[in-house]
Order: structure tokens, then sequence, then C-alpha cells
């Protein structure tokens, strides 16, 4: 008879040995964690030596699942994989759907903590509650869909997958890790990492059952939930056009960034309809309800509102198909999307502005032109000409002066990935400025601040009053509060964000619904409190983890001067721009409201918790 | 003659791959989660492009019960429905002999699972829990069946 399953089975990799350990995650600490992008931080704090170089051996890689990944909960596809950013020297976090996470679920593991660095290429392959450490000779150098088409070929086709590129390999600061033909642990360089420890893949092969609590319970739940999610407006929505919907209003209000946000507003060209043109059908991660990935005409998947406007106006690329290839280009090589769009806009600009020429750039750099997109895509996947000096990303404004990072749209080292212009709504661009892994949406961002709601239906949706305003800079610190909270709950539950609360729909799943799921598929409790306060302990954790590397307090916590100093251009949005004092008191209330002093530092009895923590043992 | 029944049938252009039916149908089979031990199952290939959804037809004369040694699979009269049961001693015979790749194995218990249609519940889970309405639950006519070969022609 086989025992009871463990809560959080962690697998301790040590490449540069090629050894194996498991340990239990003890109660204690899931109860303060929970899973997912929680622990992952968690471990991150307690393996990773201070200060370590991101891309050594001593970096520490953790593919973490979340409580409910792999459950019958509605999108329960996702799985975290956090390491020291290679990209910003901050910690580098990023949340994967596909099919993946479940896998490793599936095979007895629910977190791989990789240490150390292979001296050949290898991938590691999970069954069975085991971790083997195999030779990958054969697959490195390949695209990411010749490596997993190969895996399938070489293992069996119901092998998952998760894979580095070209560019990961040659440890390009932004490359990402991939599962399938889109899905990305985009964010941060984490492919990087995984290249600069000879780790190719992550293989998985899950035959066993993963324990539910309740079966029935959640089989009833599931099935509630969706008839509720599916009555929701905008998950048709997403269902049917994906994020380009969100292309239009964007577009509309003047805050698309163009031309490396010299401009804010661009062609239709690249709006829901367009792109849907180009769309064979739409489908689903694990356990999905929304299917907002589109399979396009072209041979990949995508894009997404990113892509298009990072990939697309940003550079300056208007027609759709050359967008989506260009999307499609950037997937298969491995090469994180907003990060790429962002640094060639800006080397285009660095090339308007002189300090690139056609001499050093070897080139003539335009807005507007594909095929140098193109090229330089290539160029830096494989770290060619002026394509290995941009793959060093954000370093680069050591290299060509520090007042050329008042024009690369970019905070604590990272690129911002929304590609809607913080300036008019500042909500946005304090939920950027304050993000734990730099400039991001999906830390923080609260949505919804773009429509005008009532005010009594924010008041509902916050819990206080707010001001409905977007463009005043009145209590824009609780709806980030807000939005940051739960956020980190739902990255911790490995639920896809666009079934959560506040991120794009006011009545997604909230902490109700959590705990309730938490409860049918572990049997543990959490109250909506606890769970509130799980999410203020992750972006505290977090908060440390970036004190601790970087020495990241307020002076970080800002925007690129360009949304400072220069009004934007277009349409209705015309003329906004940040005030420094408004957004100043909008800091000081942000940290109030976080418990951190005003230079954004936590109290120290919190990091006393932390670090007890940090050091109790583990089975 | 063969019984009238209602068979579960997909929509292929609805499905999304996301595995929700085939785990439905393993949590309340075994319950578990894992949509490898579901008796549907979703084969998908994302860089072929394709969903194929393995459903059990429930065949008038079906291989699976031909195949079994043990003779564990039985084609109940009454409703059509073909079942298997414990006695299964996983030599995956059924597994090979399926022309819709249908018959699932247990890797763990070592034993051949196959859908029961959730005869002992209203109706099958996989069609309840389908997020997109691509599963059906219908009683539908059958297609005549074409023969695979036309006469030879002379033109």
């Amino acid at each position: 008879m086989e025992e009871t399953r463990p809560l959080c089975v962690n697998a301790i990799v040590n490449l540069t040995d090629r050894t194996v350990d498991f340990v239990e995650t003890p109660e204690e600490i899931i109860r303060n964690f929970v899973g997912g992008r929680g622990l992952n931080m968690y471990y991150l704090y307690k393996y990773l030596k201070p200060q370590a170089d991101p891309l050594s051996p001593d970096n520490v890689l953790i593919l973490g699942t979340g409580i409910l990944t792999g459950t019958l909960a509605p999108n329960t596809g996702r799985h975290s994989v956090t390491c020291k950013s290679p990209e910003s020297g901050i910690i580098g976090d990023s949340n994967i759907g596909g099919f993946l996470g479940p896998e490793m679920r599936f095979a007895g593991i629910d977190r791989l903590i990789i240490l150390g660095k292979a001296d050949k290429p290898v991938y590691l392959y999970l069954e069975d509650g085991k971790v083997e450490i195999r030779e990958a000779s054969d697959y490195w150098g390949l695209l990411c869909s010749q490596t997993e088409a190969k895996f399938h070929y070489d293992l069996g086709s119901d092998v998952e997958v998760q894979s580095i590129g070209p560019a990961g390999e040659n440890l390009v600061r932004f490359a990402c890790t991939r599962y399938g033909v889109k899905n990305a642990a985009g964010r941060c360089g984490t492919g990087a990492v995984w290249g600069s420890k000879n780790l190719k893949a992550v293989v998985a092969r899950g035959n066993r059952g993963l324990p539910v609590a309740d079966p029935q319970g959640m089989i009833n739940k599931y099935i509630e939930l969706r008839d509720y999610l599916k009555e929701s407006k905008v998950i048709n929505v997403l269902g049917r056009v994906g994020t380009p919907l969100l292309y239009d209003v964007s577009n509309y209000l003047g805050a698309i960034r163009t031309h490396n946000s010299q401009q804010t507003v661009f062609f239709d060209t690249l709006n829901a309809e367009e792109v849907h043109k180009h769309v064979e059908k739409m489908i689903g991660c694990y356990g999905c309800v929304v299917h907002c990935r589109h399979r396009n005409t072209l041979g990949g998947e995508g894009p997404e509102y990113t892509t298009e406007v990072l990939l697309g106006a940003n550079i300056g690329v208007a027609d759709t198909a050359k967008m989506i290839d260009l999307n499609n280009l950037v997937n298969d090589l491995g090469l994180d999307v907003s990060s790429t769009g962002t640094y060639i806009a800006w080397a285009i600009e660095l090339f308007e502005k002189g300090y690139l020429n056609e001499e050093t750039a070897g080139r003539i750099l335009r807005f507007g032109d594909y095929n140098l997109a193109r090229d330089l895509i290539y160029d830096i996947a494989y770290r060619k000409g002026l394509g290995d000096t941009l793959a060093e990303g954000s370093r680069l404004v050591q290299k060509f002066g520090p007042e050329t990072a008042d024009f690369l749209i970019a905070i604590k080292g990272l690129p911002q990935s929304d590609p809607h212009d913080v300036r008019y709504l500042k909500g946005f661009a304090l939920g950027i400025a304050t993000s734990s892994r730099g400039a991001d949406h999906l830390r923080s961002r609260p949505t919804l601040e773009i429509l005008d709601l009532p005010v009594s239906f924010t008041t509902q949706l916050y819990g206080e009053p707010v001001d409905p305003n977007p463009t005043s800079y009145e209590s824009k610190s609780t709806v980030v509060n807000f939005s940051e909270t739960i956020y980190a709950v739902v990255d911790c539950m490995g639920i896809c964000k666009f079934v959560c609360h506040g991120f794009n729909s006011p009545r997604n799943l909230n902490y109700d619904h959590f705990s309730e799921l938490t409860r049918l598929a572990t049997g543990l409790e959490f109250s909506k409190d606890q769970l509130k306060q799980v999410g203020r302990r992750v972006l505290d954790q977090e908060r440390l983890l970036n004190y601790q590397e970087k020495g990241i307090t307020r002076k970080d916590d800002t925007l690129p001067a360009r949304y400072f100093d220069e009004p934007m251009p277009s349409a209705r949005a015309k003329g906004s721009h940040i005030d420094r004092e408004g957004f100043n008191k909008m800091l000081d209330e942000y940290y109030e409201l976080a418990g951190w002093d005003k230079d954004g530092m936590l109290p120290r009895e919190r990091i006393e918790e932390l670090n007890r923590l940090r050091d109790l043992t583990e089975k | 003659m063969a019984v009238r029944q209602k068979q579960i049938y997909c929509r292929p252009t609805l499905c999304i791959g996301c595995r929700i039916c085939a785990n439905a149908c393993a949590l309340t089979h075994e319950g578990e989660a894992n949509p490898r031990l579901g008796r549907i199952g979703i084969r998908q290939n994302l860089f072929e492009r394709y969903e194929y959804q393995e459903l059990c037809r429930h065949c008038d004369e079906p291989p699976c019960l031909d195949a079994c040694m043990v003779g564990c699979i039985e084609k109940d009269e009454k409703t059509g429905i073909v079942t298997n049961d414990d006695r299964c001693v996983g030599c995956w015979m059924c597994v090979m002999v399926c022309p819709y790749g249908s018959m699932k194995r247990n890797l763990v218990k070592q034993m051949a699972v196959k859908c029961d249609q959730c005869k002992d519940l209203d109706g099958p889970v996989c069609v309840e829990a389908c997020p997109t309405g691509a599963l059906v639950y219908e009683d539908r006519e059958d297609e005549p069946e074409k023969p695979f070969f036309t006469g030879p022609s002379v033109t």
C-alpha cells in the first residue's frame, strides 16, 4: 500500500554533483506561503547565496506549482519559474501556463529546486516521484519547437516538455523558457539561467493521481464556478478574440506604446478584428474555461496584445501578417517578447539620437522596418553583431551613458511588459513603479481603472471608497495595494489571472473562492484574512530579497524620465504626464498601506519573522 | 441486432484541448486528479495542430471484448454499454486493438480503464464538465456505412 502523498514534495537537484534529494514542505510553511510564487520566494530566500552572480552556478532556479495546480479548479495549469534575474539583478519570477505544471504534480513532484551547473547539456526527466538527470547533447542548439518535437519522438508523444531555445543557450539576458508553441515563462530572463546551468529542458510524464480531499465536492464546485465565469462578458470576449481586444481600447485613448513611447497612437491594422483574420482556432491551457490562445494561420500561436504592440507599434511594424511572423519567430527562438520589443525600439531611438551609427550598429536602424527587426531578433538570439550588444539588455545603460535610461522604458532593469503607456492612468503608473520584478503589469495592474466605473461599484470592488477618476493621484495606492495582494495570492494558487477578481473583471474568483477551492483540494482551511496576509507576506519576502540583492528602496520605485517629463502627444490622453509631486504622494501612501517605512523598507519585526521561517528545518 | 443507445459525441471544432473532461472523469472514477486516469482522453499536438478526442464508441462488436483474455470486458445486452472490471491483468491487448485509442491504461494499478458512460450517475461527467459544449450525449441516427472501395469505373 502506498503511503499518502505529502502536500508538497520538493526535489532538490544539484547539477554539479548530479544528486537529487527530496524534502517535504512543513505545514507551517505552507500555511505561510501556500505554494507557487509564494513558496518559490521562500525557497529562493532560503537557498540563494546573497549577491550571487545570476549566471553563475550559485544562482538557484525553482520551478514550483501552485497549491491548486492540476486539480479540477478552473484554469489551474500554471506554475512559477523563479531565480535571481540576469536581466535586472533582482528577483526573477515568471508564471507560465500550459501543461507542464500539472504534469510535474502527476509525476509526484511539486517543486524543482535546481542548484549548481552541469558540465554538459542535460535535461531533467520526471516520472513516478523520481528525477533523472539525463544527457541533452542531442537537443542542444535546437529551436524550442524542434526540441519538443524531438522529445516527443524520442520519449513518446505523451510527455510534457518545457525547454529553452537558442537564446537561452547563448545566455541572452532576456531569454525565456517555453512550453509548447507559445506558453512562456517569459519575463526576467529565466531562460538564460537555464542556459547557464546547461539545462536544456524539463520533461515530465505523470502517471500518478493527485489526491483531492473532496473529489465530488470539487466537481460540483468546478461546474458551479465554470457557469459563473461563463456569464462574464470579458471572459466571453477573451475566449473569442483573446487579449488583442485591448488594442482598440488603448489606441482610442491614445496610450499605445508607439516608436519607443515617442508616440501613442498607431494603425488600426493590429486590432482584434484584423488579427482574427489570421486565426485558425482558439485553444486553452490545462483546465481552462477561457481559451484565449490563438492558433494562427502562419504556423504559430498568438499574438497577444503585448506582442502586437511591442513587436508591432513599438517598432513601427503595421502589417498584421508581418507582426504575427515576428511573434512566431521570437517564440521559437525563446526570447521574451516584451523585452525584445522594448530593446529594439530603444536601439532605434539610440540610433536616431546618435548613440549608435551605421558603423557601430552595422546597419541603418529605423522604425517600421520589418526586415531589420527580423534580422535583429535572429542576431540577438545567436548573439551576432549588434544583437550581441543588445542581448545584454538593460545593462547597456552603463555603456551608452546614464541619460539613455531616460528613454529606455524599463524600471529596476526590467522593460515594461504592458503595451499601455501609463502616463494617463496614474494607477497603472504606480503599479509598474512598485512591482517587485520591475516594470510589469501582471504584479499589480489595476486594469479596471481604464473603465469609468461608478463609485458604488468601485467601493464594492476594493472594499473602500476610492477616487473613480483614473487621472487623479488620490487613493491610487489603495487600488494598487488591493491588486498586488490578490495577484500574489492567485500566483500562489496556480490559477490564471484571467479568472482572478479585479484583473479584468470585478466578478471573477476572489478570496472566498480560493479558500473554498483550497479546502476541497487539500483539506486545509484558509480564511479570507489569512489569504490576504499570505499575499502581503509574499510581497514582503520579495521586497526583502530585492533589498538583499540590489539594495532596492524608494529610489528604485520610479518611472522612466520620459513618463515624467514628456506629455503624451495624441488623442484623449493628450498632455498627460506623471507629476513628480503627485507620484511621490502616491508612493508615500503606498508604503504606508504596505506597512513599510518612508524609504520603502520592511519593518524589523517582519524581517525577523521571515528569517525565522527561513531557518525552520525540513524533513 | 444492435441496441439503440445514446452516445458521447464530440464537435471537434469546439474542443480547446483543456483536458477538463478527462480530469473530471478521473476524479469521478478514481477520486484523484489526472487526465491520464480518465476514461476519455484528449490527444493534442500543438505543433501538428490537432486535438483528437479519444472517445469510446461502445461498438456493436467491440474488438476489446474479443481481445480480452480474462474475459473481463462485457457488453450489456439491454443498454449496449461496454464495461470492464477489476479482473483485468494489465496485458493491454484491449489497448492495442481499440481502433479509436479509447482504452486507457492505469499504470499505477496496472489495469485497463474504460468508459462506462457513467451508467450509475445521471449522465456522463465529461459531457457535464466540458467548458465549451464540445462534448454532447445524444441519440443520433447511425450514418449508413459508405463502402471504402467503389466499383471500378471505365472512364
